[in-house]
C-alpha cells in the first residue's frame, strides 16, 4: 500500500481523496496555488505546498512543478482527482517513471480513450453497439440515400470539421435528405473551410446513462450499476441519480455485462465510467469513456454503500478487486444535485465572498464542499461550489429529501443554482422520471422562475 | 535529454553569435538563452509541448511591508527574493562550495543568490537587483515552495 500520496488538484475533490486516504492510514500531500492558500483542502491534509500562481496553467497544471512537489515531500503515489491533469497520459507517464504510482488506469488506456476516434473503433472491437451511421465521409447524394436508409431516420448529417452544434441538421425525411445534405455542405464549408459530411441515427430524446468500472491490476473487473445524467444544460450536468428511472433489472444487467465483457478485452485497470446514449426504443450506443474518478461518484457510494476513492487507491497499489458482480447491490435511490456560483436564470458565473453559509443536514444527506463562511469562490477555477447528495429508499423519497435539503442550504454572498435545482425537482417531467437530456432545455423554455427567486 | 548531451550542446555554442536554441525531440524540449548577462539555463524533461516553461520563472521580489506601527518608525525598505518554483534550495554550487552569497555581502543585480533543484534539474537563482544579504530564510537543503521568502536584502 501507498505510504503519501501527493494530491494534483483542489477543492472538494481533493477534500474527497484525503478523507479516503486518511481512512486508509495513507498520509496526504496538497498542492495549491497561492490563491488557494486557505483552502480546506490545504488545511486538511497532512502537508502542503504551494505550486504556482493562480492560472491553473501556471498551477495545477504545471507538471514540473507538481512532480518537483512529489520528490521534496517523499510522497510514493499521485492522485489526479478529476479535470486538470486526471487524463493526461504523458502526465500519468511521467508520474511513473518518476517511479512513483499513478491512482489511475494505465496511460495507454487514458490514451485510447481520449481519442473519439480510436475508442470507438477499439470499443466497437470489444463489443459495445454503437450509434449506426456511416463510417467515414458521405461521398455523394447517393450515397447518402443508401446510409441513411441502412442507419434508418430520422437521421443527423454531422460536418466532420465541426462542433458545438455548428454544421448539423436534423432530417426525418428521405425526400429532404439531398436538399438538407446540400445545404448543410455548403454551412460547413463557410464555417469550417470543409464540406464534409457524416450521417448518423438521431435520436429524439436521448438517455446520459453511464456504467462505473471498477477493475484490478489483475484481469479482473466489475460494474457498479449505472448514473443516469440526463439532466443537462449544453453538455454540462446538473444532477445525477442512480438507479435511472429509464432502466429495468434486465436492461441494466445487459449494459452491465456487455461494459464489464468489453473491459475485459482491453484489460482495462482502475476505476473508469461508461457513457452510453440510451434511445425511446431501449436500445444503448457506446459515446465515450472517461478514464478517472467522476464529479459524480458519490451516487454510486450511496446506493453500493462502497467507497469509491478508497477502491480506487486499493486497486492501483495492485490489491485483488476480491468482489463478484454479484455481491454488488443497489440499495435505495441517490441523487446528486451541483450547487454552482452562478446566476440561477442567465447561468453566469458568480464568483465571491460567501458571507452566510449553512449546509443541510440529517438523514441521508451529505454534502461534499471545501465551502464556508468567509470562503471566496475564485473566478480562475470551475463554479461548483459543492454537490449535495440525498439517499432514501425510494426514488420519490430521494426528491422528496432532496427538496427539504434544499429549504435548508443558505449560501448568502454569491449567486447559486440553488432556485433552479427547486423548480426542477418540481417540473413534471423530472418527477415522473420521463426525462432526458433536452428536459432542461424545456424545462427553462415552459416554466417561468418563480417570484423573488 | 542527460546531463553529458547538454554540457556538449552548451559547448557547441559558445563563443557562436546564437542567443537563443529551442530544440524539440519527441516529448523532449529544451530552451537555451545565451548572452549578457547570461540567462539561467533552462531545459525541461520529457514535458508534452503544451506545457509551460515554468523554469524560466525569474525569481520574485517582494517588498516588506512594516509589521507594525513601531517597526515602521525604524526604517524598512528590505525587500526579499523568493522562490520561483517548487524545489529543494540549495546555498552553493555542491556540498564542498562556499555559499554563493553570505550575511553582509553585497551582491549585483544578475548574480547567482543559490540553486532550487526542481526536477533533478540545478536552477540558478539570480539577483533581479543589487542589494546587501540581511538574512538567508531557508536552511540549505530544504524543500521550498512557489513564492517561499529565500532571503531578505537592503538596497544598496
Amino acid at each position: 500500500m501507498f505510504h503519501k500520496i501527493l494530491i494534483a488538484n483542489r477543492a472538494e475533490i481533493a477534500l474527497r481523496i484525503i478523507r479516503a486516504a486518511r481512512e486508509l492510514g495513507i498520509q496526504t500531500v496538497a498542492v495549491h496555488s497561492t490563491a488557494d492558500a486557505n483552502s480546506l483542502h490545504v488545511k486538511f491534509a497532512d502537508e502542503s505546498l504551494c505550486i504556482g500562481p493562480p492560472p491553473s496553467k501556471e498551477s495545477y497544471l504545471n507538471i514540473p512543478a507538481i512532480l518537483s512537489a512529489a520528490e521534496v515531500s517523499g510522497a510514493d503515489a499521485i492522485h489526479p482527482g478529476y479535470g486538470f491533469l486526471s487524463e493526461n497520459a504523458e502526465f500519468a507517464e511521467m508520474v511513473q517513471h518518476a517511479g512513483l504510482g499513478w491512482i489511475g488506469p494505465r496511460p495507454e488506456m487514458i490514451r485510447m480513450m481520449g481519442n473519439k476516434v480510436r475508442a470507438k473503433e477499439a470499443m466497437r472491437e470489444a463489443g459495445l453497439p454503437q450509434l449506426p451511421g456511416s463510417d467515414g465521409v458521405v461521398r455523394d447524394d447517393r450515397d447518402l440515400v443508401r446510409l441513411a436508409e441502412k442507419v434508418g431516420f430520422p437521421v443527423i448529417l454531422k460536418a466532420a470539421a465541426g462542433g458545438g452544434g455548428r454544421g448539423m441538421k436534423i432530417v426525418r425525411e428521405k425526400d429532404q435528405l439531398a436538399q438538407m445534405y446540400r445545404t448543410a455542405s455548403a454551412e460547413a464549408l463557410a464555417a469550417f473551410g470543409n464540406g464534409d459530411m457524416y450521417v448518423e441515427r438521431y435520436v429524439e430524446r436521448p438517455r446520459h446513462i453511464e456504467i462505473q468500472i471498477v477493475a484490478d491490476e489483475h484481469g479482473d473487473v466489475v460494474h457498479f450499476g449505472e448514473r443516469e445524467c440526463s439532466v443537462q444544460r449544453r453538455h454540462q450536468k446538473m444532477l445525477e441519480e442512480s438507479p435511472s428511472p429509464a432502466l429495468n433489472e434486465k436492461l441494466r444487467e445487459r449494459m452491465g455485462r456487455v461494459a464489464v465483457e468489453a473491459m475485459k478485452k482491453v484489460r482495462y485497470n482502475n476505476v473508469g465510467t461508461i457513457e452510453f446514449l440510451l434511445d425511446e426504443r431501449g436500445e444503448f450506443f457506446f459515446m465515450e469513456m472517461n478514464t478517472r474518478i467522476q464529479v459524480e461518484h458519490p451516487v454510486t457510494e450511496s446506493v453500493t454503500g462502497i467507497d469509491l476513492l478508497k477502491e480506487q487507491i486499493r486497486l492501483a497499489a495492485g490489491e485483488e478487486l476480491g468482489r463478484t458482480q454479484k455481491s454488488i447491490a443497489l440499495r435505495g435511490h441517490a441523487i446528486e444535485l451541483r450547487i454552482n456560483a452562478e446566476d440561477p436564470i442567465t447561468f453566469a458565473p458568480s464568483p465571491g465572498l460567501i458571507t452566510a453559509y449553512h449546509a443541510p443536514g440529517g438523514l441521508g444527506v451529505r454534502v461534499d464542499s471545501i465551502a464556508h463562511e468567509q470562503y471566496r469562490v475564485l473566478p480562475f477555477y470551475d463554479s461548483m461550489v459543492a454537490k449535495m447528495i440525498v439517499t432514501a429508499d425510494s426514488r420519490p423519497a430521494a426528491i422528496m429529501r432532496a427538496r427539504r435539503a434544499l429549504q435548508e442550504y443558505v449560501v448568502e454572498g454569491i449567486k447559486t443554482n440553488i432556485p433552479f435545482h427547486k423548480r426542477l425537482l418540481l417540473f413534471e417531467p423530472f418527477v415522473q422520471g420521463r426525462y432526458d437530456t433536452r428536459t432542461v432545455e424545456r424545462l427553462l423554455a415552459e416554466t417561468s422562475p418563480p417570484a423573488g427567486g | 535529454m542527460d546531463v553529458e548531451k547538454l554540457r556538449a550542446i552548451l559547448a557547441v555554442l559558445q563563443g557562436t553569435e546564437v542567443t537563443r536554441l529551442d530544440w524539440t525531440n519527441g516529448q523532449e524540449r529544451l530552451t537555451l538563452r545565451m548572452g549578457h548577462p547570461p540567462a539561467p539555463v533552462t531545459a525541461l524533461h520529457a514535458v508534452p509541448a503544451a506545457a509551460p516553461t515554468a523554469l524560466s520563472t525569474p525569481p520574485q521580489v517582494t517588498p516588506v511591508a512594516p509589521a507594525s506601527p513601531a517597526a515602521a518608525a525604524a526604517r524598512d525598505d528590505s525587500f526579499t527574493v523568493n522562490s520561483p518554483f517548487v524545489g529543494t534550495f540549495y546555498r552553493a554550487a555542491s556540498p564542498d562550495n562556499p555559499a554563493f552569497v553570505e550575511v553582509g555581502q553585497v551582491v549585483k543585480k544578475g548574480q547567482v543568490l543559490c540553486i532550487v533543484e526542481a526536477m533533478k534539474l540545478m536552477n540558478e537563482i539570480e539577483a533581479e537587483q543589487p542589494g546587501r544579504l540581511l538574512e538567508a530564510l531557508i536552511q540549505n537543503g530544504s524543500p521550498v515552495e512557489y513564492g517561499e521568502p529565500l532571503f531578505r536584502f537592503e538596497p544598496v
